[in-house]
């Protein structure tokens, strides 16, 4: 009886911890930059997502093909080659919207990885299949992983850029979490004093929105 | 005796336990010193298109940090604090297996529903539960080793290789449960005369549920029918099933580990977790177990009521099994992952 109660109390918190079951094992900081055409209007996005270690360490293993320590852009390239193709049958984590409608994407461009120190970051194109002018209405943009194998988070600095030819006044917008709890809740401090992460709680992303003004 | 063993089991179960959740605290980890350059800034995690409520998010936030954590506490091991990198390493993969036991994968439905519809103990359960984990354990070191050690194989073929293991194991699971379905269906339909303490006057021939002999008791099928004994060839089946699926967490830490040149502390990793899997699977496969006996203990044993519990469990615990393992089996023949 008392192994029953003991499973209960398991089962109780197994349950409560696991909405859809949310346990990734990849975890991506993204950052993407808005790319335009000489009409000011926006062509495509380029996505640059940095891997955390442990899925580095795999995407890494046994890439050294010539043993040197180093991985060169030929080592590299393959690996490249190999997640864009495959980021197909999952609409490359990647959905835009424009006035509440999804945007088509088409097939990535100017794709690469790139290696320091262990980690591995891989950036490529999202081309729009035509363009769309942000300074008639917002641009949605988001980028996560359904099943949340993948955790994606737009980097806390910089997450959304403009490419140099942007027209004026265009800003992005990630909506703020609410605030959580207050100051003196004992949980809440407590898994910030534990945590590496200083960001815990605050930082919580949903579609990002892009608007150009004027 | 036992009961002295039974608490210091427990005593050193908590002591991990509180070790897992403040070693990083205590060991400066909070302000993690050992921060790759070029790692990932921080980014908190995310939560896109307002998905997740409050709770869900604090377990994603806890799940990142326990992601970094067990890192940074692998690549302290090259360094003076190795011996507190190794014991926050034990107790972070502790802790990190009692948690991942909640994916699927870890035996947890398989186990409960076996344990529940056999003549099972709790402590043939945890057995059971044990067993599976290492197994999986071996396993995950097993295709690491000889995938990256001996052939230095791309991180793309041994995620092939786990995802084609993880098919094979839920096909296994599948028959497994389709087997235990055929056998109790055939006990419900076919059982065999058992005697149940007639007196030598009504010799009836109990062929299916003939319920109607006017003899004033129940002729529903015998309990005893239905409890098929344990054989070391069923629990072995289970184990085989559950544990030639490798955990992809401890994939993941065995190959970060020996891509720093510490394979052999991504292996104490991996046993580390399984150790916490166990615990979750058990505690599970015991709570089945102990509905069942309360719910036969309310009935009385030998009464009908036991007799049709025995019944639900038996069959649906079958049922159970062999649903799940053919729709993990086919959810897992999706495209591959990218990563």
């Amino acid at each position: 009886m008392r192994f029953a109660f003991f499973g209960a109390v398991v089962a109780l918190i197994l349950g409560a911890a696991g909405p859809a079951g949310a346990h990734p094992h990849v975890w991506v900081t993204a950052r993407t930059m808005m790319q335009f055409d000489k009409d000011g209007r926006v062509t495509g996005v380029r996505h640059t997502w940095v891997f955390d270690k442990f899925y580095s360490a795999t995407a890494l293993q046994g890439l050294d093909t010539d043993l040197d320590g180093k991985y060169s852009k030929a080592e590299l390239d393959p690996l490249a080659a190999v997640n864009i193709s495959s980021l197909k049958d999952f609409g490359y984590f990647t959905v835009v919207k424009a006035a509440d409608a999804e945007v088509k994407l088409s097939e990535p461009v100017d794709y690469l990885v790139e290696e320091k120190a262990g980690v591995v970051t891989l950036a490529f194109t999202l081309p729009l299949s035509s363009p769309i002018d942000a300074r008639l209405g917002t641009l949605e943009l988001d980028v996560y992983d359904p099943s949340y194998y993948v955790a994606f988070s737009f980097a806390a600095d910089t997450p959304i850029t403009f490419a140099a030819d942007a027209p004026k006044g265009c800003a992005a917008k990630l909506p703020q979490p609410p605030k959580e709890g207050n100051p003196n809740d004992l949980s809440e401090s407590f898994f910030s004093q534990l945590g590496p992460d200083s960001n815990f709680g605050a930082t919580l992303s949903q579609a990002a929105r892009i608007e150009c003004a004027g | 005796m036992l009961l002295r063993l039974r608490l210091a089991l427990t005593g050193l179960l908590l002591v991990l336990l509180c070790a897992f959740l403040i070693a990083p605290a205590t060991i400066g980890f909070a302000q993690s010193p050992f921060g790759v350059p070029g790692a990932p800034p921080a980014a908190a995690p995310v939560e896109s298109g307002g998905r997740f409520d409050a709770l869900g998010r604090r377990f994603l936030a806890v799940q990142q940090r326990l992601h970094r954590q067990l890192g940074d506490s692998i690549e302290t091991l090259k360094t003076e604090r190795a011996a507190a990198g190794m014991l926050v390493l034990i107790a972070l993969s502790f802790g990190y297996g009692i948690v991942h036991a909640a994916g699927p994968g870890h035996g947890k439905a398989v186990i409960s529903s076996y344990v529940l519809a056999n003549e099972e103990t709790v402590r043939r359960g945890i057995l059971l539960s044990f067993v599976s984990a290492i197994a999986q354990a071996l396993t995950a070191v097993a295709l690491v080793g000889l995938l990256a050690i001996l052939f230095n194989s791309s991180g793309a073929r041994i995620t092939g290789w786990t995802n084609t293991l993880e098919t094979a194991s839920y096909a296994l699971i599948a028959g497994l449960g389709l087997y235990l379905l055929v056998r109790e269906l055939l006990a419900l339909f076919r059982p065999a005369p058992v005697g149940h303490g007639h007196a030598g006057r009504h010799a009836h021939h109990h062929a299916g549920h003939d319920h109607s002999c006017g003899c004033g008791h129940s002729h529903a099928p015998p309990a005893e029918a239905l409890k098929h004994p344990v054989t070391l060839k069923s629990m072995a089946a289970v184990v085989a099933a559950v544990g030639i699926r490798p955990c992809t967490g401890a994939i993941l830490v065995l190959i970060f580990a020996l891509a720093q040149g510490l394979f052999w502390a991504g292996v104490a990793a991996t046993f580390a977790m399984a150790l916490g899997t166990a615990i979750t699977v058990s505690a599970l496969a015991a709570l089945a177990v102990g509905s069942r006996d309360l719910a036969l203990r309310y009935a009385g044993a030998g009464s009908g009521w036991a007799s049709t519990i025995w019944t639900v469990c038996s069959v649906g615990g079958a049922a159970a099994i062999l649903l799940l393992g053919a729709a993990l089996f086919a959810a897992s023949l999706g495209p591959a992952r990218p990563f």
